[in-house]
């Protein structure tokens, strides 16, 4: 209410009896309405600077007591008579008075100047110390217990934490719930550039943000992530914030996110984690998040593996970022019975995805499996009627899908020990537990934080990837294992770089004229700038068109203006492609073969004349 | 009745007299300023400050403003007085006295805005 003017009219005129305004959701033709994206709830932020000033109100007390001990006992001073050397009568000047006793409040005591006192003066000085003692006490002890504040300190905390989001500049991702995926993908962005916003619920959780190890500075806040004050805090109404990800391990609270940050930002990507399909529906009830759900992921991933092992392959190593080794092929088991272990949505999930694929599955409790604690006691109850020895030793994969780490240990030492021939899949439920999981034989081992990672990083690290990655499995095992074959004759077995290239004026200027030439070979940009015989250590694995995508096109590809190239190789690959796609001079060298001088005067000498590199003469290295 | 509303009106009315009492007489007569009645709105103008600490509401700041800038005024009349009789060779002159008088008087100034800003707030607290 800047202009009271104003203020005064709108309580005259507003308050006719209407009722109050209500935000509508919903629009007259049924769908979101926008209204509320400038509407970002402060309610917190004005309480942090709140407490400020309230505890700004503690000190007034101390500061009173402490002006008017100074006051009385200045004045005293000053009218207290005193004599000076020479036995006439003087008084203490206001400044005296003040001086002294600022040196003998603080306990530093220069004595008595500029003349000795008489006793009167004693008298009044003995009492103002002890007077002033107890005001410099009481001051500096609440000030010190202030300091102490809890309360003072989060406010604190709150306000050095929202100053540092509001100075962000670059775009940032905002990760609510800190658990062990959100660090996982907190390092996996930061490794990649991108800045991240991380909000959770416990402060050891935060506290550890400051000992991680990175690159740049990660502003975390302890605070609740279904308060949409507190996401607004943390950057929810920023412009600079990209995408929202919701990796509580409460599937209440993704929830909350996703609708918060559906109803303020509807421009935000969502990407919420649940393990429920009714949360999950309740998601997509707002706007279009991305949900993701690990266990139905390791069950699509698990049916894939069992399909097409070299896809599933691909895939995993794509999904693990730079740096990654290309992980084992497995080795699919024949068609037959599946014993799923275990109670829960996760075994509901592997059982359905399962029968889906047409397998024959059995879902029983651990009770049911022989050598498990509880699996030779006759008084705990069985599902279903075959004993558990005869349907391990039948069958041809087991899934050890409790909640529990020593029980989904065990279950997988006693099913080693009944048939050794078994795929063996485990769920893996606390980080601790890796080494002990890591020494069994397992084949495909679900542990759902580096699912939900690797998902939401294929999503969010570069579009294409993640349209690669949805298109691949369709191309089938052999074609999957091609591009494999591709990627490690020319990159090695270490995933070095995945990076996105786009054909445009702005960032490829040397070869508009080649492209629109309409005989652009994809072959041919892939040379090496040095010796354009050898072929650029990088694979492209997806070009896109538009909305057409072609994966793993080969050399006879032919490339148009705007396309985007997703390419997978060595970091020198891509300074390489970046230097044929901005300068002439390299760009003339790959197409043709003619090496062209790249000053004015030495052009001018060898006479070169500008011409579009249109016709690659040389035959092309074997095409990749 | 308030009794922190009575405590906070009786400083800041204090504080304006008190002030108003110095500030009266001949600008440059030493005789009709007296440095006891300084001393008095040098601290009541403190303490009314700290008790304009905290208050969240837009007249609450200004409430603070204006008697943070009553204090600097006051402080800086104090400091020139003291200057003048313990540093300056001349002692306390005429043009010196007049300076810290007109100082003050911007206290005044300051302290008079403060009232009006109490006899508003009572005035609008009527309302309610």
């Amino acid at each position: 209410m800047a202009n009271p003017l104003l203020a005064f009219w709108r309580r005259l005129v507003g308050d006719d009896g209407r009722p109050p305004r209500s935000p509508r959701l919903v629009g007259d033709d049924g769908r979101p309405a926008r209204a509320p994206l400038r509407r970002m709830p402060h309610a917190s932020a004005t309480q942090a600077s709140e407490t400020i000033f309230l505890i700004l109100r503690r000190m007034r007390t101390p500061l009173i007591v402490l002006i008017v001990i100074f006051a009385v006992s200045v004045l005293g001073l000053k009218l207290i008579p005193g004599q000076d050397a020479q036995g006439h009568p003087s008084r203490l000047g206001f400044f005296d008075a003040f001086y002294f006793m600022s040196y003998t409040a603080s306990t530093i005591g220069f004595g008595e100047i500029p003349v000795p006192f008489t006793y009167a003066q004693r008298m009044w000085v003995t009492v103002a110390i002890y007077l002033t003692v107890i005001g410099w006490a009481y001051a500096i002890g609440s000030l010190l217990a202030l300091l102490q504040d809890r309360a003072f300190r989060q406010a604190v905390a709150l306000q050095r934490f929202r100053r540092r989001v509001s100075r962000l500049r670059e775009p940032f991702l905002l990760i609510a719930g800190y658990g062990r995926t959100g660090e996982l993908l907190g390092h996996a962005f930061d490794a990649l550039g991108r800045r991240v916003v991380v909000i959770d619920r416990s402060d050891d959780r935060i506290d550890d943000l400051e000992l991680d190890s990175y690159r740049v500075d990660v502003p975390g806040l302890v605070g609740d992530v279904r308060d949409p004050g507190h996401l607004g805090i943390a950057g929810l109404g920023h412009p600079s914030c990209e995408a929202v990800l919701a990796l509580t391990d409460d599937d209440e609270a993704n929830l909350a996110v996703t609708m918060t940050a559906a109803l303020l930002r509807p421009d935000l990507p969502v990407v919420a984690r649940t393990t429920s399909r009714a949360i999950a529906r309740q998601m997509r009830a707002f706007g279009a998040p991305s949900v993701v759900n690990p266990f139905d992921a390791f069950g699509d991933h698990l049916r894939l593996a069992l399909h097409a092992p070299a896809s599933y392959q691909l895939m995993v190593w794509l999904q693990s970022g730079p740096g990654a080794e290309l992980p084992a092929r497995g080795q699919p088991p024949e068609a037959g019975r599946w014993v799923v272990c275990g109670t829960g949505r996760f075994v509901r999930e592997m059982a359905r995805d399962l029968s889906a694929d047409g397998l024959d599955v059995v879902v029983v409790k651990p009770a049911a499996v022989a050598g498990t604690p509880d699996g030779d006691d006759p008084s705990s109850p069985r599902d279903g009627s075959d004993p558990a020895q005869v349907d391990l030793r039948q069958a041809v994969g087991f899934v050890a899908g409790t909640d529990s780490d020593t029980t989904n240990l065990s279950l997988v030492a006693a099913a080693g020990q009944t048939n050794p021939d078994l795929f063996v899949a485990a769920r893996q439920n606390r980080p601790a537990s890796t080494p002990l999981f890591a020494m069994m034989a397992i084949d495909a081992l679900l542990v759902p934080p580096e699912v939900v990672a690797r998902e939401v990083y294929a999503q969010l690290s570069t579009p294409l990837l993640r349209r690669f990655l949805r298109e691949m499995p369709a191309r089938g095992d052999q074609w999957a294992a091609a591009v494999i074959d591709r990627l490690t004759t020319l990159c090695g077995h270490h995933l070095q770089d995945l990076w996105k290239v786009r054909l445009s004026g702005r960032e490829a200027p040397a070869v508009q004229a080649w492209l629109a030439s309409g005989r652009a070979r994809l072959g041919d940009l892939m040379r090496e700038p040095v010796d354009r015989d050898e072929p650029l250590p990088a694979v492209p694995l997806l070009v896109l068109r538009g909305e057409d995508c072609s994966l793993a096109p080969d050399g006879d590809f032919l490339l148009a203006v705007d396309d985007e190239i997703l390419l997978a190789g060595r970091p020198t690959a891509r300074r390489s492609l970046e230097a044929t796609l901005l300068f002439e001079t390299v760009t003339e060298y790959v197409f043709s073969g003619r090496r062209v001088p790249s000053s004015w005067i030495w052009r001018r000498l060898s006479r070169y004349e500008a011409r579009p590199a249109t016709d690659p003469t040389s035959p092309a290295p074997h095409d990749q | 009745m308030n009794l922190e509303k009575v405590v906070f009106g009786f400083f800041v009315l204090l504080a304006a007299t008190l002030n108003f009492g110095f500030f009266i007489g001949d600008i440059d007569d030493p005789a009709v300023h007296s440095v006891y009645e300084l001393f008095g709105a040098v601290v009541v103008s403190l303490i009314a400050t700290v008790l304009k600490f905290g208050d969240r509401t837009q007249l609450g700041a200004v409430h603070l403003a204006t008697s943070l800038v009553a204090d600097l005024q006051l402080l800086a009349a104090a400091l020139v007085w003291g200057y003048a009789q313990y540093v300056s060779s001349q002692g306390v002159t005429p043009e010196s006295m007049a300076s810290v008088v007109s100082l003050s008087g911007g206290a005044l100034l300051a302290n008079l805005v403060s009232v009006v800003l109490l006899v508003v707030e009572t005035v609008s607290f009527q309302r309610r």
